[in-house]
Parts: structure tokens; C-alpha cells; sequence
């Protein structure tokens, strides 16, 4: 499903230069849900970025479905319609209401009818919970309902992967736990999922793999129960000591 | 109060120059009643006299000919009877009708020059402000250059340059001259603001519809514009006020507009204290009436806040 190999993204800020991946090997299958974790700086989220284009690579390659990102020729507007993505900051189109935020781009990017796009509009809402609210403006909404909304809004186009790039991190702690609700449960529908996340129980409860990340490296990846459990690097046994 | 001793102030500095006040001669510029000379150009008799209310159609045959004429005039006015005998250059009647005096042709003028330029300038402004954002080199230093160009050098040149050189080389009128220069003069500042506005528009909307599949295009159409407009339009309308008023400097390419129209009409009466008062009058009126239509689209806005 997606393979990186070598993947490499090097920023250069006023003559620094930060690796902030370094030399990632993956193999994500379908069906899969991984969980990225790491101290912050580690390059999870930049990590995240690029498996969808966000960020253009150093080096390496990115293959989603057998595509490269990588290739100058690949039409990264096509790849990134199969590719969902949740934000920590939700990114909701403010001047849109909510059904409209599902509705824009199923309309404008897969072509569908405005019927066709709000009937899976409505059904999404349905999914995630906050059917009552699909024409509110999105500030008229509680954060863990915009992020919510969100995940709805990515899902809308159908993708075979979704990426969360720290989902519950800008919510309040009481609105946590149902945005994770509404990602285990698209975890036990089978989607494909790829969350870096700070939430150590939700990677414990639905990762199948957990891969851990310092300094743009990947340090250590395995089943939860072997990171929790029995963590081989110390780097790892020393950011889970203070976690956890 | 404060307001109203300023008025009283003026209006006995006035007295003291001994200045005549003449208000009543103002409406005739707006507005005036005129009057139709109907005369025949032939030799011939009156065959029939058709009164119906205010008006009378007055038919004449003409004597060597023998084709007939008709004239709609209005009934107080005729001064012919049936059989009369009426030869050439003579008056059948009139016919009065109200028309649009200097100063209201110039409002109109003034109204609709902005308009256009608001227009131009909006087009040529938003398509700058988008080459000004753009990852393009060459698009960027080409909008900046515009930009700099504009904002550097007096409205007033940029019009004689517009008139006298672009208007004889390429051979266009003082109309379109005049126009092209007020819209390409906003074009510079619209580009500003809204360059501003895209700028003002957090990263993560642009990323969240690139993730979505849109294209860079789509998505600035459809979420990075709209929002971006919205935030711009305070000053956009400070800018288009000010497009207004500087639509007085085309009276200096002989465009008669409202300001050419209130100098022809002080030529004529020497009121020149009324009518520049009455011009400046009417300019705040188009101002005033466009700041309340932009302000009453921002509340319509507002509703996503």
C-alpha cells in the first residue's frame, strides 16, 4: 500500500540544516494501522507529510499503490484524492458550512453530483456523529466536532489511506476521547491508517504496529505489546519512562 | 455645537466679503424644462386638428406636393386653425419635456467612469495580487514592477501620459484613456490588498485542500479567494471611495465629468460657493451610498463568524 525507502526531507532555515527525516524505510500494508510516536522535533509529522506530497522529498521514495511521489511526472492531485488527511488544527473551510466542507471537494475534485455528494455528505455526518450540525458554520462548532467534522470531510472522497497528523492535540481533554472513538472505529472497518499521536493508549488498544521515531530516524518499530512491553532501544525505554 | 459655531463662523465671514448667495439658480443645472420649436419646412394648409388631452397632432399637406406631415404638440401651445395657410419657417407649436442638466450628466458621467474603473481595477488587481503570491519568478517581478511603477508616480501624470502619448500612439479616445488609467491605477493598489489578503490566510487552508486532491487553482477559487476577499473588503472600499474621487482628475483631459461639469456651470453663473458646495455634495452622496452597500455585504459575510 504505501512503501517508503530511503525517504529523506532536509530543511535548510537561515543556513541550518535539519534532517527532519532521515533515511525512512517502511512497508505499510492495507489494511494496516500504524502509529508514529516520538518525542516532538523527531519528524513525525513532517514524516506524515510527505506520504501524501505536502512536503516535497530530499531524497528516497515514496510508493503509494505502486506510484511514485517522487516522479516529476506523477499527478500528485491524483495521488492525494486516494490519500485522506486529518489535521491537528482541523483546517476546516470556515466561510463554508458543514455539509459544504464534505460537499466541495467530492463536487469540484471527483466530479459528483451535489445530490450524490451531500446524500454521502449526510451519511458521513451520520458516521462521526454530529448529524444535527450540517448547517452550522464550523466556528459555531466545539473543537473535538470541527475535528469531527474533519475526519468526516477526508473520508468524503473515499481514500485508501487516511493520515492524522496529531488529531487530538489542539483539543480539550474532554472532547479527546470521542474523536478517537470515531478513529477506532474506522480502524475496525478495516481502513488503512497511518496517526502520530501523543494518545499511548490508543497506540496500545488499535495500533497493529507501532513505529517509533528520534531525530528523523526510525529507532524502533514493532507490535504494541513489544514497544510497551519490552522496548529493545534505549532511547525508546527512556521516552516511554517519561510518558508513561 | 461644536459643528454648528463653525457654520455660524462662515457664515459671517461670508457676509463680511458681501458674497450674494443665489441657491435658487442650482436646480435649472440639474434639471430643466425645455422647450421644442415645431416649424414646418414647406408651403401648405392646415387639414386637421386632432386635440387629445395635452396634446394635438397638428396635420399639414403640403400645396405642391400633396403629401401630408403630422407634428405632436402640446395643446396650450397651438396657434393654428384649420385651412390656415402656413408657409415656410413657420411655427406649428412646441412641445416642452424635461432634461438632464450639466450637473447631473456630470454625476452620471462621474458614476459611471468609476464604475467601469472599479471594475478594470478590480480585474487587473486580483490577477496581480495572485502573480505577486505566485511561485513564478518572472510573474512576481513583473507584478511588482507594475506595482511599484503605479504606486511611484502622480495619478495626474499617468492620465496626460495616458491622453497625449497612449491616446495619439495607439489611437484611442479621451474616454477610454481616461478609464484605462483610473483602472490601472486602482489595478496597483487592488493588488496590494489583496496580496495582503491571501497572505492573511493561514497555510493549513491551502494544505487542507491540496489534501483533498483540488489543484492550486481550484483551491484558490474556491477557498483561499472567497476567504481572503472577505477579509480585504474594508480596505478594497476605502479603495474604490478613493477611485471615486480621483475620478475628478479626468476633468483635466476634458472629460465632463461631475467636477468639469460644476467649472462649466460657474462660467456661466458665477455662483461659484454654491456649486462647488453642491458638487462636493454629490460626490459624498456616492461615496457615502457605496460605503453603506459595502458595509451592509460585510454584515451578509459576517453570518460564518
Amino acid at each position: 500500500m504505501i512503501k517508503t525507502v530511503d525517504l529523506e526531507k532536509i530543511f535548510v532555515v537561515r543556513d541550518q540544516v535539519v534532517r527532519a527525516v532521515d533515511g525512512i524505510t517502511t512497508h505499510i500494508t492495507p489494511g494496516e494501522v500504524v502509529v508514529v510516536i516520538g518525542p516532538s522535533g523527531s519528524g513525525k509529522s513532517t514524516y506524515l507529510r510527505c506520504l501524501n506530497g505536502l512536503e516535497t522529498l530530499t531524497a528516497g521514495h515514496v510508493h503509494i499503490d505502486g506510484v511514485d511521489l517522487a516522479n516529476r511526472k506523477t499527478d500528485m492531485n491524483k495521488v492525494r484524492r486516494e490519500v485522506g488527511m486529518v489535521f491537528q488544527q482541523f483546517n476546516l473551510f470556515p466561510h463554508k458550512t458543514v455539509l459544504e466542507n464534505l460537499v466541495l471537494a467530492q463536487m469540484k475534485v471527483r466530479k459528483r453530483s451535489r445530490k450524490e455528494a451531500e446524500i454521502k455528505g449526510r451519511a458521513l455526518l451520520e458516521k462521526v456523529g454530529i448529524p444535527e450540525k450540517e448547517a452550522n458554520y464550523p466556528s459555531q462548532l466545539s473543537g473535538g466536532q470541527q475535528q469531527r467534522v474533519a475526519i468526516a470531510r477526508a473520508l468524503a472522497m473515499d481514500p485508501k489511506v487516511m493520515l492524522f497528523d496529531e488529531p487530538t492535540s489542539a483539543l480539550d481533554p474532554e472532547m479527546v476521547g470521542e474523536v478517537l472513538e470515531v478513529m477506532k472505529q474506522l480502524a475496525r472497518e478495516g481502513m488503512t491508517m497511518v496517526v502520530v499521536t501523543h494518545e499511548m493508549g490508543f497506540a496500545r488498544e488499535v495500533a497493529d504496529r507501532v513505529l517509533f521515531m528520534d531525530y528523523g530516524k526510525l529507532v524502533e518499530e514493532g507490535t504494541p505489546e513489544h514497544f510497551f512491553t519490552e522496548p529493545k532501544e534505549e532511547r525508546a525505554k527512556l521516552f516511554l519512562r517519561q510518558v508513561l | 455645537m461644536v459643528l454648528l459655531s463653525i457654520v455660524a463662523g462662515l457664515w459671517i465671514a461670508t457676509k463680511r466679503i458681501d458674497y450674494t448667495w443665489r441657491w435658487e439658480r442650482i436646480p435649472q443645472y440639474f434639471a430643466y424644462h425645455s422647450e421644442d420649436v415645431k416649424t414646418i419646412n414647406f408651403d401648405g394648409h392646415v387639414t386637421k386638428i386632432d386635440k387629445k388631452g395635452d396634446l394635438t397632432t397638428v396635420t399639414v399637406k403640403n400645396d405642391i406636393g400633396g403629401e401630408t406631415s403630422s407634428f405632436v404638440i402640446d395643446t396650450k401651445t397651438a396657434n393654428v386653425s384649420v385651412d390656415e395657410y402656413l408657409m415656410e419657417g413657420d411655427t406649428v407649436g412646441s412641445t416642452r419635456e424635461w432634461k438632464a442638466g450639466p450637473l447631473a450628466h456630470g454625476l452620471w458621467v462621474t458614476l459611471w467612469i468609476s464604475a467601469v474603473a472599479s471594475v478594470i481595477g478590480l480585474v487587473i488587481g486580483v490577477v496581480t495580487g495572485l502573480c505577486r503570491v505566485s511561485q513564478n519568478l518572472t510573474l512576481r517581478q513583473l507584478s511588482i514592477t507594475y506595482i511599484e511603477i503605479i504606486r511611484g508616480t502622480p495619478l495626474l501624470v499617468q492620465l496626460f501620459i495616458f491622453y497625449f502619448f497612449l491616446g495619439t500612439v495607439l489611437n484611442i479616445g479621451r474616454l477610454p484613456s481616461g478609464i484605462g488609467a483610473l483602472g490601472i491605477f486602482a489595478g496597483a493598489y487592488v493588488a496590494e490588498i489583496i496580496r495582503a489578503g491571501i497572505q492573511s490566510i493561514p497555510k493549513g487552508q491551502m494544505e487542507a485542500a491540496r489534501s483533498l486532491g483540488m489543484n492550486v487553482p481550484k483551491a484558490m477559487v474556491y477557498i483561499i479567494l472567497p476567504q481572503a476577499f472577505k477579509r480585504t473588503l474594508p480596505p478594497l472600499a476605502g479603495q474604490f471611495i478613493s477611485l471615486i474621487k480621483d475620478s475628478s482628475l479626468v476633468s483635466v483631459i476634458a472629460i465632463t465629468d461631475l467636477t468639469k461639469s460644476g467649472r462649466e456651470v460657474i462660467t456661466s453663473t458665477f455662483a461659484v460657493f454654491e456649486i462647488w458646495f453642491v458638487v462636493a455634495f454629490l460626490y459624498l452622496i456616492l461615496t457615502f451610498t457605496l460605503s453603506q452597500v459595502v458595509a451592509w455585504v460585510e454584515r451578509r459575510l459576517a453570518v460564518s463568524d
